[in-house]
């Protein structure tokens, strides 16, 4: 079988592998999403009070420039996985004992996360064709005008994308929570690295190659045809999601191609071919030996006795000759035992972290604590809310992650007990590590700042855990607590900030209103789990 | 002590039904439940252990309905499902605090029941070790301990001695066997050899029906005079395959020692003393016969 089969024929089966699953149905139903709020307005392109004329150009550019913004991000956390579910489903050991190389491997992987992305670039062209007969502002259609973007941007942004997942997935340290919150931060950096390019607020090549989203060649383009329209035009330019009035229109006549364009793109095409490759370097190949001995090297003590692999002869034990006694249980009445289960929720929650985690969460502690208010509610406190994230992602995720759903949810009043103290240890987990803000609230006499505090604190465990239940993975709340983060508590957003860092951005009404609209969702996303509430 | 399943039928998506008018009584004792894979065994312990519903029929436990009240079978159930995980970074002691807390144990009794069943299951030396070090055996046996944690009434175990060496699937065995004196233990499996030890009562499943139910006794009896060994040169195997039910062979210097099925005694056959493994194979073949027909 030659090597092009091979690769079809593993990327055919981990793309069907992922568009069978409800998953992706959700993901594509996020990708129509994404398009009805163009066509309807919701998300718009918009330089300060202009917008383009809606024809073929503009809305090809518009669109384009959504999808590239959201699948650059979110993509990243849909198509992050890939490696993970051969290993759940064991058919990576199977492919381990197959002739294929390691770079085939993660070459194939990108490839296929590629295609996963691709779809939902193709729905979102073809919302763009229904978005320009729906705008009627101009109904000559110019395909080349209106779907070349998706193309050159869309394209080689997702299969960059999808090739930073693969490289994730192979990275020890970035595969799990920890990578998916730097990912936002890489994805920020990348986003913010071509501004630096423009030259007089003019496009130019070094622009092109370090813009792998197309997003500022693309906006830097509408901008300077905007500037010979208008010359009292001041540069603004932005991709907006609700305040998206508009004053002003111009006629766009689309996107200028030139050589150094069309090379960046393919340059961006096999910079994701190089990152495959680059991943193979990291990847273990399945072997369970390396990731438990990873898993085991960062913890002094602990050895793995399954694995020959590290060293360790596989435990031999002698047979018990005592007979079997084992004492009747007196039963209780199980309202008693809550307090025990919190303590056993909490304790698997802060189970397994390195001792390092401890001291930086205690010394967030003490530098809230001795540092002024002002600098621990904007600076020190900001850190100890982020500091606990892949703590409270775990929440609502570990029956599923770990497979113990059938051990927890067959034991009695599952949902009226085993959720509440899941909650209430997420909480104490909040209250414990931010609790130093509370301190200098309440030597401040700040009653409103420590209201925030403790919407707040109830807010962020109620998140982790709705979306813990209903998605039944880490990553949604990972992905969308970072954001959440950046945008509120870190930049002091009014309304997005959840904690309260300054005191106008303060709103813990609106907090602890979701914070109780969010319980609930977990009450009924856990009830729909159970064959029996 | 009493367990009613009353005409359960369980059907999942595509008009797949995994089981069909289902119907048995227990009480306490060791019922074995034999089927070939597919035959709807993890379907109804998991109706049992109130993980899915039933499409179509009632369970009752001591005249409880589960559907009207699932806690009432919850309080007194251990269960060791076929397939299960456990959190890789507590250890085997945490981890059986933790389910104990979950099943609402009060915690200085479930302490001295942890240390028992981890002696129980040869832990006892890897009790500190975080889990996720286990192999597949050592696992098993954490899953083990884990059903008896709340002293169960009634205890589900599928397929318990997967991944368990010789040894410790007779310790398994002779446990089960010392705990079936109060209460209703069904132990699902497709290894004859695990029934024959422990069972006081064998329910036959295949295809989501029940086959037959009996004492393994009475089991044996259906296949009395009808279990015959022969020897044969290898090149008539085939044919006798065809016509005969062939529960074993064996290759030796002298031919094939085939043994086999039938009514009355094929020519140069000896009889022979019939084995559960027999009268399961004689039951399902009748089975099928019968639906096909």
């Amino acid at each position: 079988m030659s090597k092009m089969r091979v690769l079809h024929h593993l990327v055919r089966a981990d793309f069907l592998e992922r568009v069978r699953r409800y998953s992706f149905l959700v993901t594509l139903a996020f990708a129509v999403y994404l398009g009805y709020c163009c066509v309807t307005g919701k998300v718009v392109v918009r330089l300060d009070e202009y917008r383009g004329v809606y024809n073929s150009a503009w809305i090809g550019c518009a669109m384009t420039l959504v999808a590239t913004t959201f699948l650059s991000l979110i993509g990243f956390y849909i198509v992050k996985n890939t490696i993970q579910r051969d290993e759940e489903t064991r058919v990576g050991r199977i492919l381990a004992t197959t002739p294929m190389t390691k770079s085939f491997y993660t070459v194939a992987k990108m490839i296929s996360n590629f295609a996963v992305l691709a779809a939902m670039v193709a729905v979102m062209a073809g919302a763009a064709v229904l978005m320009q007969f729906l705008k009627a502002e101009d109904l000559h259609v110019h395909f080349w005008a209106l779907l070349s973007p998706f193309v050159i941007f869309a394209l080689p942004a997702v299969a960059f994308t999808g090739a930073l997942a693969v490289l994730f997935e192979t990275l020890p340290v970035l595969r799990g929570g920890v990578g998916n919150v730097i990912y936002f931060f890489v994805w920020t950096a990348l986003i913010a690295a071509p501004v630096g390019s423009l030259q007089g607020g003019h496009v130019s090549q070094a622009t092109y190659f370090t813009d792998f989203t197309g997003i500022v060649s693309v906006m830097g383009q509408m901008q300077e045809d905007l500037h010979r329209v208008d010359p009292e035009y001041k540069n603004g330019a932005a991709l907006t999601i609700g305040n998206t009035a508009t004053s002003k229109t111009f006629l766009w006549q689309g996107l200028r191609g030139s050589s150094a364009l069309y090379w960046s793109r393919v340059t961006c095409f096999l910079a994701a071919f190089a990152i495959a490759l680059l991943a193979a370097l990291f990847f273990h190949r399945f072997d369970p030996a390396r990731e438990w001995a990873w898993k085991t090297s960062q913890k002094s003590g602990e050895k793995s006795f399954a694995s020959p692999a590290n060293g360790d002869r596989v435990v031999s034990l002698p047979p018990a000759q005592t007979p079997i006694r084992l004492t009747p249980l007196l039963r209780t009445k199980s309202a008693n035992s809550m307090p025990s289960l919190v303590l056993a929720e909490l304790k698997l929650m802060l189970k397994g972290h390195h001792w390092w985690w401890y001291a930086v969460a205690g010394g967030l502690f003490v530098a809230s604590v001795a540092s002024p208010l002002e600098a621990t509610r904007g600076g020190v406190a900001v850190v100890a809310l982020l500091w606990p994230a892949l703590v409270w992602s775990q929440m609502g995720t570990r029956e599923a992650r770990f497979n113990t759903g059938s051990l927890i949810f067959s034991s009695g009043h599952s949902l009226a007990r085993q959720l509440p103290a899941l909650w209430i240890a997420g909480v104490l987990v909040a209250m414990i590590t931010n609790g130093g803000l509370a301190i200098r609230m309440v030597i401040a006499r700040d009653w409103e700042g420590l209201l925030a505090w403790l919407a707040c604190s109830l807010f962020v465990p109620s998140l982790a855990l709705a979306l813990g239940v209903w998605s039944g993975t880490s990553k949604v709340f990972e992905a969308l607590y970072t954001a959440w983060w950046y945008l509120g508590p870190a930049n002091h957003t009014p309304g997005a900030d959840f904690l309260g860092t300054t005191p106008y951005s303060v709103r813990p009404g609106l907090y602890l209103m979701l914070a109780g609209m969010l319980l609930l969702a977990s009450f009924l996303g856990r009830r729909a789990q159970l064959a029996y509430a | 002590m009493k367990l009613s399943i009353e005409h359960v039928s369980k059907q999942y998506r595509g008009d797949v039904w995994a089981l069909r008018d289902f119907s048995i009584e227990l009480r306490p004792g060791v019922l074995g439940l034999l089927g070939p894979n597919g035959a709807g065994k993890t379907t109804l312990m998991s109706i049992l252990a109130t993980i899915t519903r039933a499409t179509q029929g009632r369970v009752l436990w001591n005249d409880t309905d589960l559907a009207q009240n699932p806690d009432a079978i919850r309080n007194v159930l251990g269960y060791l499902p076929q397939d299960f995980g456990v959190y890789p970074n507590l250890n085997a002691v945490e981890f059986l605090e933790y389910l104990a807390a979950v099943k609402g144990l009060d915690a200085a009794a479930s302490r001295r029941r942890i240390d028992e069943l981890l002696n129980l299951v040869n832990l006892n030396d890897v009790r500190k070790r975080p889990l996720g070090g286990y192999s597949g055996g050592m696992k098993q046996r954490i899953g083990i301990a884990q059903a008896l944690l709340n002293d169960p009434q009634l205890l589900i175990v599928d397929e318990p001695t997967a991944g368990l060496d010789p040894e410790e699937r007779v310790r398994f065995r002779n446990l089960l066997s010392e705990l079936s004196g109060e209460r209703v233990i069904i132990l699902s499996t497709h290894i004859v050899s695990d029934v024959e030890a422990t069972a006081t009562d064998i329910a036959l499943i295949s295809g989501g029906t029940l086959v037959a139910q009996a004492t393994p006794e009475g089991l044996l009896q259906r296949v009395e005079g009808k279990v015959w060994e022969g020897v044969f040169p290898s090149a008539e195997l085939q044919a006798i395959k065809q016509q005969y039910l062939v529960s074993g062979t064996a290759r030796r210097a002298d031919g094939v020692h085939v043994r086999m099925l039938a009514p009355s005694a094929p020519s140069g056959t000896q009889p022979l003393a019939p084995t559960l493994e027999d009268a399961y194979l004689y039951c399902l073949n009748a089975h099928r016969v019968g639906a096909a027909a």
